[in-house]
């Protein structure tokens, strides 16, 4: 019943991203199943006969003593990581064709992760906004306030300039002290093969990185009355367009786009994860939290 | 072609809102933002073409609908030439089956003409009529050719006098309603009789081309019997013989003998030969007709060896019945009155009455529903007993005739009759010693076959109040002083009329004078309620069924065939039945009494003359040619006819066309 929390829309009528992710996130592991690793945490999951091989730190000697029979006590895996979201905050990020325009998804979005990170996972947390500069930097860290931090900072994070990740991508590894997940929220309007020139070498670093790459509906679909001039949100380019090419042309150069960036994103071994703004966010908690737990 | 509502034309400016919203009107185009340009290209120039090129033409679209929208509501029409469309002419068939029709086979004659006609016109519109005295439409405007057929051969024979003015205005109303050329078919004897008293009369509007047919171009020899005086009435079995006279006319005939015979009952009863001058008239006595007891149907018949039998009779009814007797009650020692009334009634009434005097100690006994009236003749103290029993015997129906003289002058009030006396009025004492009648109402019969009792001295009469309201006396007759003279009142079911002067000579010379027998007749037939019976009417003539105070009961009317021609609200409601046929009708009238009558057709149907060709020329209006040669095609006739409903379908079509355009054109800009 609460995935329906998960809605966009919904969610922008909830004022406050701590509640507007607290919702998110609490509505999507409602609807989750525990998750099937075991590892070293203090949640017990289940006994289990030793058989040869196990580890012997494992063996509940206190059942021992009373049946003299072996078993292991099994409990919940639990591992810390560290997570930063680099989002982009450039003006293409305002776009928005209904109620929630890309950049707030980026933030509901950002704030859900951080919270389940923080709440859910015990994870260090952290943020990164750029446009075509690094704008704001709060470092991974588990610390008490460190989520209002991080909310604080997703609010303050107003869309202006224009994307460039060259320079971000540049300076950010240097923000790193140690490995983690780097998830970056962006709308990627940049040639793939440039964009994952400029984003491989994070990978380099050991870190776990993925593209969330968040679009309108119109991004991809774009709705014209009759011919239009369009306007570049970024550049304040303009350009006359008719109808019938946003139609045909248009919508197949996206995909082509889309394709092309998400093959060359697997291939350099980064996750890459397409969020339309008109959908729910549990695609992306879902990629997260398949991330993480690969990652034990 | 013009238009029936040119003030919706306004709407014309309308036509100026398409052209501003599509040229004076810039399409201006709102910068739209998107997220990046990476992908988008430019297409202005094709796209502005193409563009312009479909609004040009969905432009076109929106002005052509506006245009025959508003050219829809003023509402367009074509002049069409009417009488070239088969289906925009009427093509009238009226076959005459008046009386004269039954001479020879002048009737088949005719319905075979029509026939002719019929095949001739093939599919056009027609409709089919007979006439006589008035037009009836035997089918709709059809165009069943069968249908038609059986129309023609159902017209039978009539006995009503035909009336071509008559059938003009009937043909006048059908054109008003038809709004389209009538081809008028006459097929008729073209008997003159049958001619309009007034050209005028005959006239037709110039949608109606007439085109007659006759089946006769001469006249034909006949003679009839063109009148019968009979008495319609035979009171008593010691009656005088009843006195027939018959008048035998010949139309175009030379000087013959004829032979007369007299049929009662079926039985010849007295036959006679005559000499009928050439084209004359001739009169035949029948001294002594003899009938039973009952209604007698009689016929007086001619031989008249001509092609026209059926004119050759007439018809009356005589009916011998026993004479009805009247109580008058007078003074005692009155001798005068009894005398003047009974030599009256007994002068006038062919002795239809018996007067039976008595004085008003003697009348307490006697029953008044045994008389046909009784008569109050000045009198002063009225028992009481005797009061109640005349006013009882008025109020159930029956009927009282007060004189009052000097004797009544001393009481206050009239008895039965319930006038007030406001005064009597003695003439004797004025300078011109008496007073002649000031006014009458000449449509009450007792005072109209006297012609208004001119010279009549009234020396003493009283001044009663006719009374207010609904129970207000009708006053008949006035003296010049406006002192009312005779009045009627109905009282109940009865009527009681009131004369305000006696009758014994004394208080005038009424009695003396040509007009006292007619009034007593008349009188005593008004108030025995037997002044409608009469022997013979005429076809087309109407019967009285009842008069004002019988409304409600019924009559009954079997007409020569045996038949009952008055449905049942008829027979409660109708004032007068028309006689439509030849022969001897029955009835039995609202007051309970049983009539028979002789219908004979109208002697003028006897005249076989016919119409002249000048004269038919006429009226066909076209004067000189022969009306067979007439046949020609109907004069160039323009009718409007509004195509509002095309220009209504046109505009259905532009809509569709500009729906679907417009359609197409927004819809590049919607996802599937």
């Amino acid at each position: 019943m609460l995935q329906r929390y998960l809605d966009p829309t919904i969610l922008a009528g909830i004022s406050g991203l701590d509640l507007v992710a607290k919702t998110v996130v609490d509505g999507f592991v409602a609807g989750l199943h525990r998750s099937p690793d075991f590892g070293f945490s203090q949640e017990f999951a289940e006994y289990r006969a030793y058989t040869p091989g196990d580890d012997l730190r494992a063996v509940d000697w206190n059942v021992y003593a009373r049946t003299e029979r072996i078993y292991l006590k099994r409990f919940r895996g639990e591992t810390n990581s560290m997570l930063t979201i680099l989002l982009d905050a450039s003006n293409s990020m305002q776009f928005g064709s209904h109620k929630v325009n890309k950049m707030d998804y980026a933030r509901y979005l950002a704030a859900s992760l951080f919270y389940l990170a923080i709440h859910g996972q015990r994870d260090a947390a952290g943020l990164l906004t750029f446009d075509d500069e690094i704008r704001n930097f709060i470092r991974p860290s588990t610390r008490q306030g460190q989520l209002p931090r991080l909310l604080a900072g997703l609010e303050q994070a107003e869309p202006r300039a224009r994307t460039d990740f060259a320079k971000p991508m540049r300076y950010f590894p240097e923000f790193l002290k140690r490995r983690g997940m780097v998830l970056i929220v962006s709308d990627f309007w940049e040639s793939p093969e440039k964009l994952i020139q400029e984003i491989e070498p994070l990978r380099f670093h050991g870190n776990e990185v993925v593209l969330f790459h968040i679009l309108d509906p119109e991004d991809v679909r774009p709705k014209m009355n009759g011919p239009a001039i369009l306007v570049d949100m970024e550049t304040n380019a303009e350009l006359e367009v008719t109808p019938d090419y946003a139609k045909t042309e248009y919508r197949e150069k996206v995909q082509a786009h889309l394709t092309q960036l998400r093959d060359r994103a697997l291939g350099a071994g980064l996750g890459y994860c397409l969020l339309m703004t008109d959908r729910p966010l549990d695609d992306a908690l879902r990629e997260y939290l398949t991330l993480r737990g690969g990652r034990q | 072609m013009g238009l029936f509502a040119p003030w919706f034309l306004a709407g014309l400016v309308g036509l100026g809102l398409p052209v501003y919203l599509h040229l004076l009107k810039r399409q201006t185009m709102k910068p739209k933002p998107v997220s990046s340009l990476m992908f988008f290209e430019s297409r202005t120039q094709s796209s502005t073409r193409h563009r312009r090129l479909r609004y040009l033409l969905l432009m076109a679209l929106r002005l052509l609908v506006l245009l025959l929208l508003i050219l829809a509501f003023a509402n367009p029409f074509v002049n069409r030439d009417s009488a070239a469309l088969a289906s925009n002419r009427l093509v009238l068939l009226v076959i005459d089956n008046s009386f004269s029709m039954r001479a020879g086979t002048r009737l088949s004659d005719a319905k075979d003409q029509a026939m002719s006609v019929l095949a001739a016109k093939g599919a056009a519109r027609a409709q089919v009529a007979s006439f006589g005295s008035q037009l009836r439409l035997m089918t709709q405007p059809v165009e069943d050719q069968a249908a038609l057929r059986a129309a023609v051969q159902a017209i039978q024979p009539g006995d009503e006098h035909g009336n071509f003015g008559e059938l003009s205005r009937a043909v006048r109303g059908i054109a008003e309603s038809v709004h389209m050329p009538i081809e008028f078919h006459v097929f008729s004897d073209m008997q003159r009789g049958d001619l309009a008293a007034t050209f005028t009369d005959m006239a037709l509007p110039d949608n109606v081309k007439l085109v007659t047919h006759a089946v006769v171009t001469k006249a034909q020899p006949n003679w009839t019997v063109e009148s019968v005086d009979a008495p319609g009435q035979v009171w008593g079995k010691d009656a005088k013989p009843v006195h027939v006279q018959a008048v035998i006319a010949g139309y175009g005939t030379p000087a013959a003998q004829r032979t007369v015979s007299l049929v009662v009952n079926d039985k010849v009863t007295a036959t006679k030969t005559v000499a009928v001058p050439a084209n004359g008239r001739v009169s035949v006595d029948f001294p002594s007709l003899e009938v039973p007891y009952g209604f007698s149907r009689c016929e007086v018949k001619i031989d008249s060896a001509d092609g026209f039998a059926a004119d050759d009779l007439r018809r009356f009814a005589i009916e011998r019945s026993d004479p009805q007797k009247v109580l008058l009650v007078h003074n005692y020692g009155d001798n005068r009155s009894p005398l003047y009334i009974g030599a009256a009634l007994g002068a006038a009434a062919q002795s239809a009455f018996i007067v039976e005097s008595i004085s008003v100690n003697e009348a307490a006994d006697r029953k008044p529903s045994n008389y046909a009236f009784i008569i109050l003749s000045d009198l002063n103290a009225l028992p009481q007993l005797l009061e109640n029993s005349l006013t009882g015997y008025v109020k159930a129906g029956g009927s009282l005739l007060i004189t009052a003289g000097t004797t009544t002058g001393g009481r206050t009030q009239i008895p039965i009759f319930g006038a007030h006396v406001i005064e009597t009025r003695d003439y004797t004492r004025s300078p011109e010693r008496f007073m002649g009648v000031g006014e009458f109402d000449s449509s009450y019969p007792a005072v109209a076959k006297a012609d208004g009792w001119p010279g009549v001295k009234f020396f003493y009469a009283l001044n009663v109040d006719p009374g207010t309201g609904a129970d207000a006396a009708r006053v008949i007759v006035r003296l010049s002083d406006q002192t009312p003279l005779l009045l009627d009142k109905r009282i109940g079911e009865g009527r009681v009329v009131l004369l305000t002067s006696g009758l014994d000579n004394l208080t005038n010379d009424f009695p003396l004078h040509p007009a006292f027998v007619p009034f007593i007749e008349q009188t005593a037939r008004y108030l025995a309620g037997s002044e409608r019976q009469g022997g013979a009417r005429t076809v087309d003539a109407f019967l009285e069924l009842r008069n004002a105070r019988e409304q409600g009961q019924g009559v009954e009317v079997t007409d020569p065939e045996g038949k009952r021609p008055l449905t049942l609200s008829e027979a409660a409601s109708a004032q007068s039945f028309q006689l439509t046929e030849a022969g001897y009708y029955q009835l039995r009238l609202a007051n309970g009494r049983q009539n028979e009558v002789g219908v004979n057709p109208d002697p003028k149907e006897s005249n076989l003359d016919v119409i002249p060709e000048d004269v038919l020329s006429l009226w066909q209006g076209k004067g000189g040619s022969s009306s067979e040669a007439a046949a020609g095609p109907v004069a160039p006739h323009t009718t409007p006819e509004s195509f509002w409903w095309w220009v209504m379908l046109l505009v259905l079509c532009a809509a569709v066309a500009e729906s679907v355009l417009a359609s197409r054109y927004l819809g590049t800009q919607r996802e599937e």
